[in-house]
């Protein structure tokens, strides 16, 4: 497979000049997000993030299963990730890049590790019967950035998703279709939202050799392709950090991780505002009757 | 006799790192395709004397199994031919289709027919020389008191009551390319089916209308649109040579797309 072209002398020179000098090509500010579009489709649980000119689909599904012997109070959850050609002919099918590897690993980390879906809610017969819940995370087209949209895209089509009705009668587990029981929620205990910083070397300010790292947010692929670290910060709105992950690179001043971290939780908080306006205007879109209220079966907790 | 509600969509040139996209939505499924292409192949898989036309199919949910390597299968070997491979000896072209909507009970029948059509428009998108395009068809036959009643575009319930299913792709000059059938039936009833397959797809295509004759291609335009309404047909297979490429033109411009790519058609 072709390797991911590498941008020319000329092309490097000229971007890292001119973010040192706080520009960047698309003439955004060095700490600002492309266009942000979510949608979701006819289906519960299915998100697509457009973020710039990248691209992702992410789809929940939810099926009964037997849950896995050491945790027979625990649901299943999963996260899948793979890079399909369709994003770039550099990712080859059926061998993970090491961008899909880290997408995946992070993705990990901050959702699943977090808690943020309620795992033991999923939970129906202890040891016996339990819901399988995964989420599949198609790219349609990468141009950088793929974790912050990703983990959004992930935690839209979550929260977005609603599984089928059940009840128990004795030893009888009954799935009700849609069409019998309004299907429900699951039990989402937070929102966790990835941030990265991509680092660019530290120019010096001022006389007396100070320096100061510089730092872009939502890279485009080209810009991710000269960077020299990157920092991926999780938290959720408020504030609770779920994982920091900096894997390798040049290193970093620990002020600037605190300074990131600061700045990340603001733009998580524009991040959640946004999905949860989403959100809100879909349930409106589909509520049209206002009948969803009556026919949810749904217990106040 | 059709029973879906609503027409095929089709999006191109969506996708910015693909060197050729579509979308393409019909009959409950809504498949994206995107094609790289011609590029290096592996050493291992390269051939001396033409291209090695790769298909992937990823399904919305979970990961590909036994299904999907068959469409993967059928799709290859349909599309090879239509490909102008020698064109691109030791070179790869490789095409993704990513399922992302999918109706509740598939049949890989049925998707063959969407499959097949997002990936020649994806080809087209993508400006890969082509011999001709392809249109296919899924007929269902049903058993009604002694005689047989055809359905075309059958619901999945429909092919559940079906006796047998057959699926059929023509190319842009009407020979047949693609034929899978199952279920139980007599030669006679296959060769019936084969018969309206062939008039469901190729409509007579025998008026010879020059490229840049406007009448002529708002014509075909007009064409493409009628069988997108009623028979919920794909564009119309146009023939080769300058004639009835412009009908392809006027389907990509219908689709929003007009950058003259289907014009390498006419090196067939």
């Amino acid at each position: 497979m072709p390797r991911e072209a590498e941008p020319s002398q000329n092309e490097k020179d000229f971007i890292l000049k001119a973010v040192q000098e706080g520009h960047r090509l698309d003439g955004r500010a060095l700490d600002h997000f492309r266009q942000l579009d979510l949608k979701f489709g006819d289906q519960y649980g299915v998100a697509d993030v457009t973020l710039g000119k990248t691209r992702i689909l992410a789809k929940v599904t939810a099926e009964v299963t037997v849950p896995y012997t050491d945790r027979p109070f625990d649901g299943i959850f999963t996260i899948t990730t793979e890079l399909s050609p369709m994003a770039s002919p550099a990712f080859e099918v059926n061998r993970p890049t090491e961008t899909e590897v880290l997408l995946s690993r992070l993705l990990e980390k901050t959702v699943r590790r977090s808690n943020a879906l309620d795992t033991e809610s999923l939970c129906l017969v202890a040891g016996q019967k339990c819901w399988s819940v995964r989420v599949d995370l198609h790219v349609l087209s990468h141009d950088g950035n793929l974790i912050d949209a990703a983990c959004l895209a992930v935690v839209a089509a979550l929260r977005h998703f609603r599984k089928p009705d059940t009840s128990m009668e004795g030893e009888t587990l009954t799935v009700y279709t849609p069409a019998e029981r309004e299907p429900v929620p699951l039990s989402w205990l937070h929102s966790p939202f990835c941030i990265t910083f991509s680092f660019f070397g530290a120019i010096q300010i001022g006389e007396d050799g100070e320096e100061k790292d510089i730092w872009l947010l939502d890279t485009t692929l080209l810009e991710e392709q000269l960077r020299v670290s990157s920092c991926t910060i999780s938290m959720n709105k408020h504030g609770e950090i779920c994982q920091v992950a900096k894997p390798g690179g040049a290193p970093v001043e620990a002020m600037t991780i605190v300074q990131c971290s600061s700045l990340a939780l603001q733009k998580v908080k524009d991040l959640s505002d946004f999905v949860d306006r989403k959100l809100a205007e879909d349930s409106k879109h589909r509520n049209k009757g206002g009948l969803l209220a009556e026919l949810s079966a749904e217990n106040a907790r | 006799m059709t029973t879906t509600t609503s027409g095929p969509e089709a999006l191109l040139s969506h996708l910015h790192s693909a060197d050729g996209s579509a979308t393409f939505s019909y009959a409950g499924y809504t498949i994206i395709g995107a094609v790289n292409g011609p590029i290096e192949a592996q050493r291992r898989d390269e051939l001396p004397e033409e291209a090695v036309v790769d298909v992937v199919v990823r399904p919305a949910a979970g990961v590909g199994g036994t299904r999907e390597r068959h469409l993967e299968g059928l799709l290859q070997s349909t599309l090879r031919q239509i490909i102008l491979v020698t064109h691109f000896p030791r070179s790869l072209i490789q095409i993704t289709l990513q399922v992302t909507i999918a109706p509740e009970n598939e049949y890989v029948s049925t998707k063959v027919v969407q499959a097949n059509t997002t990936a020649v428009l994806t080809l087209m998108s993508a400006a890969i020389p082509l011999t001709a395009t392809l249109t296919s068809v899924v007929i269902a036959a049903t058993a009604e008191d002694g005689s047989t009643r055809e359905i075309i575009n059958p619901t999945a319930r429909e092919i559940q009551m079906s006796r047998s299913l057959h699926v059929f792709a023509f190319t842009s000059h009407g020979d047949l390319i693609l034929t899978q059938s199952e279920g139980e039936f007599t030669m006679k009833e296959w060769e019936d089916i084969l018969a309206s397959a062939q008039r469901h797809c190729c409509p007579s295509t025998s008026g010879d209308v020059s490229m840049g004759d406007d009448e002529a291609s708002g014509a075909n335009l007009g064409k493409f649109t009628r069988i997108r309404n009623d028979k919920k047909a794909h564009f119309e297979p146009p023939n080769l040579g300058v004639s009835n490429s412009s009908a392809v033109l006027a389907a990509l411009a219908s689709m929003g797309l007009n950058r003259g790519s289907p014009m390498h058609l006419e090196e067939g």
